[in-house]
């Protein structure tokens, strides 16, 4: 099979999928004004990464071999849209499958047989793994075996892009105990399986003229919880059933490069925040008063140093048994932990240098309107080169990306990817080489045997 | 004239006034669908306060002389519900009357215009904006250094009825909706600057004035999903002042430039000073979010959890200690107006904002995911998905409803649209983190603080005082 370009994916997601949003029943996602933002982003992918080549294939099917492929392959999942990044993790469960086969042989060659059949078919894969409640009616469970699949019924919440893939890999959210083998349930679903119902809540501007979320209007994905209501899976689809000891290898593989995304893309956040930091301040002539420069230089030192730790996750990169390369996981959560503990006050700083403008400059449209057009580049402007135009993008942009719904769903997203502030710090020390740093500091105080 | 019922006031907006939003001219704020809301907020703030009664006055156009007054002023309001229209119209007029004294110091028309134009204000029940910032161009330069004279409202021509301004000020709460706008300087002004060291009162109304509005309003169809913004929201205007005529009755500072700061400086105090009376209670409401969040996702009984909460708790306990403070060290004008103490309250602002980032961190931290992600109302009527919902979404002591109502409620405060906007006004409202240093730091005693240190060490004028200089303070 050759690569989907943009219009065939669209084609390809036009299946009779059972999604919502807003209350109201989407019969087609790819029509739907908000969920086409998604789509549309989804598309430029494919169309940026298409080749009539018969073995072409998408980097997000690849995985990183080298610590330079691994950054390769993080600064295209980055660039890309969100679903590939998804999809990327998805198809890094290849890493598990030695270990899978251990548990069952089938297991891993129905799960190795599915990411197959998704490379070939260029297909994106969105993982399924959270929990849709507190209460055991949240939780996917198996309701009834079959000589030919399994039937699921529950719910899982936060399945970024469910609605605009084509499949669904769920996954148990984490260990699960021994008396609960119905939820020891891995398999892959696709988005139209009779019973699945996808709720879709999105950032993607309602506005009539999106040019004011410059971000959201481009880059938005449905967050979206899923309904399973009696969803057959046939045994060809089914990857873990049952056996509750192997429930969290799963997702914790999933997780790992969720985590380096996210900590590759604060370093990235923290250089646009620094740089829209610095280029308003000169852009109101005030670089170089001490009380900005202060800010500034907080920002400065926040972006480094997530820099700095995502580049230590990768030069501490360390190959797995099957011959991927892994961004060092402790550096990964204390990139994250730092990078997101500090982001609220960066951001604060940014808003302080910025002014109350970044809320109240008026629209693209207002400054097309005739009757305010002079205005808004007369008062908007400051100096010579520095017109009111280019301060308004400036503005808007920052409101979007932190001071508008986009800005609110990406802080906390980001957030409690690896479970939250104090998970991430308390998972960074779990994963510190806490015995080398002992022995640094038993060697540091002269004691030999004990003594 | 008696007060105005809700329906006068929306009736009073329609008077010609010129607004803009998205683009396009609005021909009635009460009637445009980004604006109504706000509108009809304000009416019932109106309905709440009306009494037919010729006498009767709204107790926002109270200047209380003392901290009884205050808090009977504080209680007559509390009769009825308030909104940003309320907020500004009080913190204006208490702005003028703080600073009256000063500025009758240099023209005694100023004070008694001051007075006069409160009554007018009380005896029409109209609303009154806070039109402070000013474009401000380069903000190195001084106004008449520039490169465009008007990036600063200043007097561009007068006659003998009045004067004639020019400029633009941003971020006016509430503009498009009141019928007050009171225009004072940003800053301090120096010789030279006379035609910027200017404050008056224009009708939102006047031939000239122009305002293009900004609104976090919910542009969702169902705004269900948004329990406060879709209830309660007010538009941000960018206000145009082209060529503007205001008479000399409505001047209340017209070149002195001496004292161009004095009302920025009264207007920041009461702005910070907004909601003191509300600190404890607002930030209490803060730790009660919190802590049903770690009820609703079953983790209140988490030592992690239970120390992200002991730290809401102090930030509590602080927020009402400093609202008290303000109140127990406030100060009274040379007219014999009562003040809150400038220290406390910049020093509660400052506390609130640095804390801010935490206390919502934390809040994202109990709530998870969740917080951003939940259904819609709409979604959870949905006949095909209702019992799903219903269902799956429940928690121990929470039915599927109410976790949807707590997750929407928390989301579209701290973590939406109106989430963003509270966030930064929070902090720039009354000045940054940086003003506020500079007036704690200008407020508080520093010499006593120091004689406290000189003593603790014995040097200074305490060298000889011998040993006892070393017990404790």
């Amino acid at each position: 099979m050759t690569m989907l370009t943009g219009e065939q994916y669209r084609e390809s997601i036009r299946d009779g999928r059972a999604a919502y949003i807003d209350g109201k029943r989407v019969d087609d996602v790819t029509r739907h004004r908000l969920l086409a933002v998604s789509v549309d982003w989804v598309a430029g992918t494919y169309d940026r990464f298409h080749s009539e080549a018969p073995d072409a294939r998408n980097p997000m099917y690849l995985l990183p071999r080298t610590a330079a492929e691994l950054e390769e392959q993080m600064g295209f999942l980055i660039s890309a849209d969100f679903t590939a990044a998804t999809t990327a993790g998805c198809v890094s469960l290849r890493e598990i499958l030695p270990e899978l086969h251990t548990v069952r042989a089938e297991y891993a060659q129905r799960l190795e047989a599915f990411l197959d059949r998704c490379t070939a078919g260029d297909l994106r894969i969105a993982s399924a793994a959270e929990d849709g409640g507190v209460g055991e009616a949240g939780r996917v469970r198996v309701v009834e075996q079959r000589p030919d699949g399994v039937v699921l019924r529950g719910a899982k919440r936060h399945v970024l892009g469910a609605s605009v893939v084509h499949e669904l890999l769920v996954v148990p959210a984490g260990a699960i105990a021994a008396k609960h083998p119905d939820e020891a349930i891995a398999c892959a679903v696709p988005p139209n399986a009779s019973g699945l119902k996808i709720v879709n809540i999105t950032t993607a501007p309602r506005a009539e003229d999106d040019r004011h979320y410059p971000i959201s209007r481009e880059f938005s994905v449905p967050d979206c919880y899923l309904l399973f209501e009696d969803v057959f899976v046939p045994t060809e689809r089914v990857f873990l059933n049952g056996e509750t000891a192997f429930a969290g290898r799963l997702v914790d593989t999933l997780g790992v490069w969720e985590r380096a995304r996210s900590a590759a893309e604060m370093a990235d956040r923290a250089e646009l925040v620094l740089g829209l930091a610095q280029t308003i301040a000169e852009m109101n002539g005030v670089e170089k008063l001490e009380h900005i420069r202060n800010k500034l230089s907080m920002i400065a030192v926040w972006a480094s140093m997530c820099r700095a730790g995502w580049q230590h996750a990768l030069a501490k990169a360390r190959t797995t048994p099957a011959g991927t390369v892994r961004p060092d996981e402790s550096a990964v959560y204390a990139t994250k932990a730092y990078g997101g503990e500090r982001y609220n006050d960066m951001l604060s700083y940014l808003h302080d240098i910025c002014g109350g403008l970044v809320l109240t400059v008026p629209s693209a449209a207002d400054y097309d309107n005739q009757a305010t057009h002079r205005y808004m580049e007369k008062y908007l402007r400051t100096m010579d080169g520095v017109t009111g135009e280019a301060r308004m993008k400036v503005f808007h942009l920052v409101r979007d990306m932190s001071a508008d719904q986009y800005g609110g769903w990406k802080k906390v997203t980001e957030q409690m990817i690896g479970g939250g502030l104090i998970a991430q710090r308390m998972n960074a020390l779990d994963h510190y080489p806490l015995d080398e740093v002992k022995a640094r500091a038993r060697a540091a105080a002269g004691i030999v045997d004990g003594k | 004239m008696p007060m105005m019922t809700g329906e006068q006031y929306k009736a009073s907006l329609r008077d010609g006034r010129l607004t803009f939003i998205d683009g396009d001219q609005v021909t009635d704020p009460a009637s445009h669908p980004l604006l109504k809301t706000a509108v009809d907020v304000a009416a019932r703030v109106y309905d709440s306060f009306y009494d037919a009664g010729p006498d009767a006055f709204n107790p926002i156009y109270l200047v209380p002389k003392s901290l009884e007054e205050y808090r009977d002023r504080a209680e007559r309001l509390s009769k009825g519900i308030t909104d940003m229209t309320l907020g500004t119209t009080g913190v204006s007029l208490l702005a003028l009357t703080s600073a009256a004294a000063k500025l009758g110091q240099l023209n005694p028309a100023y004070r008694d215009r001051i007075y006069a134009y409160v009554d007018y204000c009380r005896e029409n029940d109209l609303r009154c904006a806070e039109v402070i910032t000013d474009a401000k161009g380069h903000r190195k330069k001084r106004p008449n250094k520039q490169s465009d004279p008007d990036f600063y409202v200043h007097v561009v021509d007068r006659n003998a009825e009045g004067v004639f301004i020019t400029g633009a000020k941003m971020h006016i709460s509430a503009a498009s909706i009141e019928h007050e706008l009171v225009i004072m300087p940003t800053k301090a002004m120096y010789p030279g600057e006379e035609d910027y060291a200017i404050a008056c009162a224009v009708p939102v109304n006047a031939r000239g004035v122009s305002i293009i509005d900004m609104t976090y309003a919910p542009r969702s169809e169902d705004v269900r999903h948004y329990p406060v913004s879709g209830k309660v929201n007010c538009p941000e205007g960018f206000v145009i002042f082209d060529n503007v005529f205001v008479p000399y009755e409505r001047v209340f500072l017209d070149g002195e430039v001496q004292h161009a700061a004095t009302l920025a400086h009264s207007l920041g105090l009461w702005e910070r000073a907004a909601g003191l009376g509300d600190a404890g209670a607002a930030a209490d409401r803060e730790v009660g979010m919190a802590a049903l969040l770690a009820e609703a996702n079953g983790v209140a009984d988490d030592p992690r959890i239970k120390d992200q909460l002991a730290q809401l708790v102090v930030y509590a306990t602080m927020c009402r200690a400093a609202g008290e403070a303000a109140m127990v060290n406030a100060t009274r004008t040379e007219d014999g107006n009562m003040l809150p103490s400038p220290l406390f309250v910049s020093a509660l602002k400052y506390f609130k904002s640095e804390f801010r980032a935490k206390l919502l961190d934390i809040q994202h931290d109990i709530a998870g995911d969740q917080l951003v992600n939940a259904p819609t109302v709409g979604d959870f009527e949905h006949p095909e998905l209702h019992d799903g919902l219903k269902e799956a979404f429940a928690a121990p002591g929470f039915t599927a409803e109410d976790r949807l109502r707590l997750f929407h409620y928390v989301r579209d405060t701290t973590a939406d649209a109106y989430g963003g906007w509270a966030f930064v006004t929070g902090q720039l409202a009354g000045g940054g983190q940086h003003a506020q240093r500079i007036v704690t730091m200008r407020q508080y005693d520093l010499e006593r603080a120091k004689a406290l240190a000189r003593r603790a060490v014995g040097i200074g004028e305490f060298r000889k005082s011998g040993e006892e200089n070393w017990k404790p303070l």
